[in-house]
């Protein structure tokens, strides 16, 4: 990572998660039969330890800033190239994209079925990021949803579930 | 049961036609994952564990044991071919591989790759069988103060040695401690952090974090690598063998390569990246030809192979004595292992010796099929390399969902995937070491009980962790793993950072290369 902001707000994040932890374990109902310590102790050592991280890193982080300020030699860091911004910008929009695609999917899974839906998400994907090959991507999809199925439920004796196509 | 009888005893084991067929598929599979760019050993054994649920668990453990060696084996042909490591470990061999082949001893560098990989691996093998059982006794005497002490070791030095910043490497093991605690306490049976989910009382499914952390999130470099296009692979051409003066070079080099790197793995945490580094390091410092380093010295390729193939070996020593894992991969055999139901540990050897000495002598039976497999058959298996990225992330998405969801038939698992494998992916960008949060994951459960154990046992008085020797010493070295870590600040080596530069230099020489072509 070129730039130090990452981690400050990775530290503060962590310190946040850390406190939430220890929010929840304060919270916990205690039973202690035989057992001194209680199902509260360790969790709290765990938070502990979240929180003594995040402020290391901040640490790490202001002395590495330090360290570079201090340097006679300043490391320059290149200007990004706008064409390499757009590409960083449509690599994250096609991420999300993805994550939308396949949560749906999931949402999809048990009520219409293992072999339509994976069809369609695969169908879906591979138009994106295999364009142009229309048969290989039809014949990937098909081929690859109909041999997964039969080593599942025929092999393993693990039926995924059928969806529409048990009506 | 000693050494020599149970290595005779599991090759028994290991030699019955399905224990072969079996450990056959496992160190194919194994090769062929590591031709594919961006899944590791942990991918790999994930997405299959699966496909192993009806079998017997024997077989299963010898195929999945076997896709690890195998993803070790192969990762060197990547790195030679494409300039890009098949797994982290093989980064040491991009900066002789590469060159290597460019200067067209592509399949020399790939004959030696293979025979350095497999000297190491019958070595360590060897190595294994002896060193494990004599520590498996020892460990029969630890208490659970020992294990708190030992199981904290093994964690501090993962966080300390892995990725570029202690605090990174800390936060990435607690984070897998705190998963460690959600589900019902076993004993006081209260509910902790399952925010109302009944799907999280029985504690988080190991398969679901891994299946997200590793292959999902790898799909996310996937559709970079399909949308950056970088990809430019060296061909494989001339005799498959290597001269007499190159055995020469690289012979020693593989020896020693070998005992840096079983040392290396016995060392919980130090990884297979760690090894191949400090062989290529001892290489360069004791050559006559310290300038050949970088630009094509046959040394550093046969040097790092075999102490990433010894490494593999050196792991199973705590997997299988300890209960402990070395590395990533190892710590995912761990979940299979517990999924099986079968507590890795002293008691293994004893409990279960046809299971132990059969996966120690079918890696005997796999580094064998390994070389027959990789040399006549590298000009085949490298056409994996041209496999679309784009049909990759399809399949391993594919793979991945249909392997969660056979678990417990809960859409919910597939949904908690996709979380981890957004938090993997966050964990790239933000340069968080993965492997620890599996350790912290795996031993979280193991640590809490031992210590809840040993302050029950002590009238809660914490001296306890201090008055056994054992303990007291794993402390101290977990302390002094921590402290050096600060010290040294961090930096990765030299040689490391040479070969991560070489990798994105000779990626964009090839990029314009491949415009210029193209014009």
């Amino acid at each position: 990572m070129n730039t130090k902001k990452p981690d400050v707000w990775l530290a503060l994040c962590v310190i946040a998660g850390a406190l939430v932890y220890l929010y929840s374990d304060l919270h916990m109902p205690v039973m202690r039969s035989g057992d001194p310590l209680g199902p509260r102790a360790f969790p709290a050592l765990i938070g502990g330890g979240l929180l003594f991280a995040g402020a290391l890193l901040l640490v790490e982080t202001y002395r590495k800033a330090r360290a570079q300020a201090a340097s006679r030699v300043q490391t320059e860091v290149a200007p990004r190239a706008p064409a390499e911004i757009r590409k960083g910008r449509h690599q994250t929009v096609v991420l999300l994209a993805m994550v939308v695609w396949t949560a749906l999917y999931y949402t999809a899974f048990e009520p219409v079925g293992y072999l339509v839906s994976t069809a369609v998400f695969l169908g879906g994907l591979l138009s994106y990021f295999h364009r142009g090959h229309y048969r290989t991507n039809l014949l990937v999809a098909l081929g690859f949803v109909v041999i997964v199925d039969l080593v599942f439920s025929r092999l393993l004796n693990v039926p995924l579930p059928a969806g529409i196509l048990s009506l | 049961m000693d050494s020599l009888h149970g290595i005779l005893h599991g090759l028994a084991i290991a030699s019955t036609p399905t224990h072969l067929l079996y450990t056959l598929i496992g160190v194919f599979i194994g090769t062929m994952i590591s031709h594919l760019p961006g899944i590791g050993p942990s991918a790999g054994i994930a997405l299959l564990i699966p496909v192993t649920f009806g079998m017997d668990p024997i077989t299963a453990l010898m195929m999945l044991t076997g896709i690890y060696y195998g993803c070790m084996y192969g990762g060197a042909v990547t790195a030679i071919l494409l300039n890009t490591p098949g797994d982290a470990a093989a980064v040491m061999t991009v900066l002789d591989g590469y060159p290597l082949a460019r200067k067209g001893r592509a399949a020399a560098t790939l004959a030696i790759a293979a025979v350095s990989s497999f000297i190491a691996g019958m070595i360590g093998v060897t190595a294994l069988s002896f060193v494990a059982v004599p520590l498996a006794a020892v460990a029969l005497h630890f208490g659970p103060t020992e294990y708190f002490a030992l199981i904290l070791f093994a964690l501090t030095t993962v966080s300390a040695l892995t990725g570029n910043s202690l605090a990174k490497g800390m936060i990435a093991t607690l984070i897998g401690l705190a998963l460690a605690t959600i589900g019902i306490d076993l004993q006081s049976g209260v509910p902790r952090f399952t925010m109302g989910f009944t799907e999280l009382q029985d504690r988080v499914n190991f398969l679901v974090v891994v299946v997200g952390l590793f292959a999902i999130s790898e799909v996310s470099r996937m559709v970079e690598g399909t949308m950056g296009g970088t990809l430019h692979t060296v061909k494989v051409t001339g005799k498959l063998w290597f001269t007499r003066a190159e055995w020469k070079r690289a012979r020693p080099a593989a020896l020693r390569g070998t005992v840096v790197g079983f040392l290396c793995g016995a060392a919980p945490g130090l990884g297979g990246t760690l090894a191949a580094m400090l062989s290529y390091v001892l290489e360069k410092k004791i050559s006559k030809h310290p300038e050949e380093f970088g630009h094509g010295a046959i040394e550093g390729v046969a040097a790092p192979e075999a102490a990433t193939n010894a490494d593999s070996c050196g792991a199973f020593v705590h997997l299988l004595a300890l209960g402990v894992p070395g590395s990533g991969a190892t710590a995912v055999l761990m979940g299979a292992f517990i999924m099986y139901g079968i507590q890795p540990g002293p008691m293994l050897f004893s409990s279960q010796p046809d299971l132990v000495w059969g996966l120690i002598a079918s890696m005997y039976v796999g580094n064998i099929m390994l070389l027959v497999l990789n040399l006549p058959l590298v000009g085949l298996l490298s056409r994996i390399l041209y496999v679309p990225p784009g049909v990759l992330l399809c399949v391993v998405l594919g793979i991945a969902t249909a392997g969660v969801y056979s678990f417990n038939n809960d859409v919910f698992d597939l949904y908690m995937a996709l979380g981890f494998g957004v938090i993997g992916y966050a964990f790239r960008k933000l340069d968080i070491p993965k492997a620890p949060l599996l350790f912290g994951l795996i031993l979280g459960h193991t640590l809490e009980q031992s210590f809840r154990q040993a302050l029950t046992l002590s009238n809660s008085d914490p001296r306890v962790f201090l008055q056994s020797p054992i303990a007291a010493g794993l402390l101290v070295c977990s302390a002094i793993s921590v402290i050096a870590s600060v010290w040294t600040n961090r930096k990765p080596s030299k040689a490391f950072q040479e070969a991560e530069a070489r990798i994105e230099e000779t990626k964009h020489v090839d990029a314009e290369r491949l415009v210029e072509d193209a014009r």
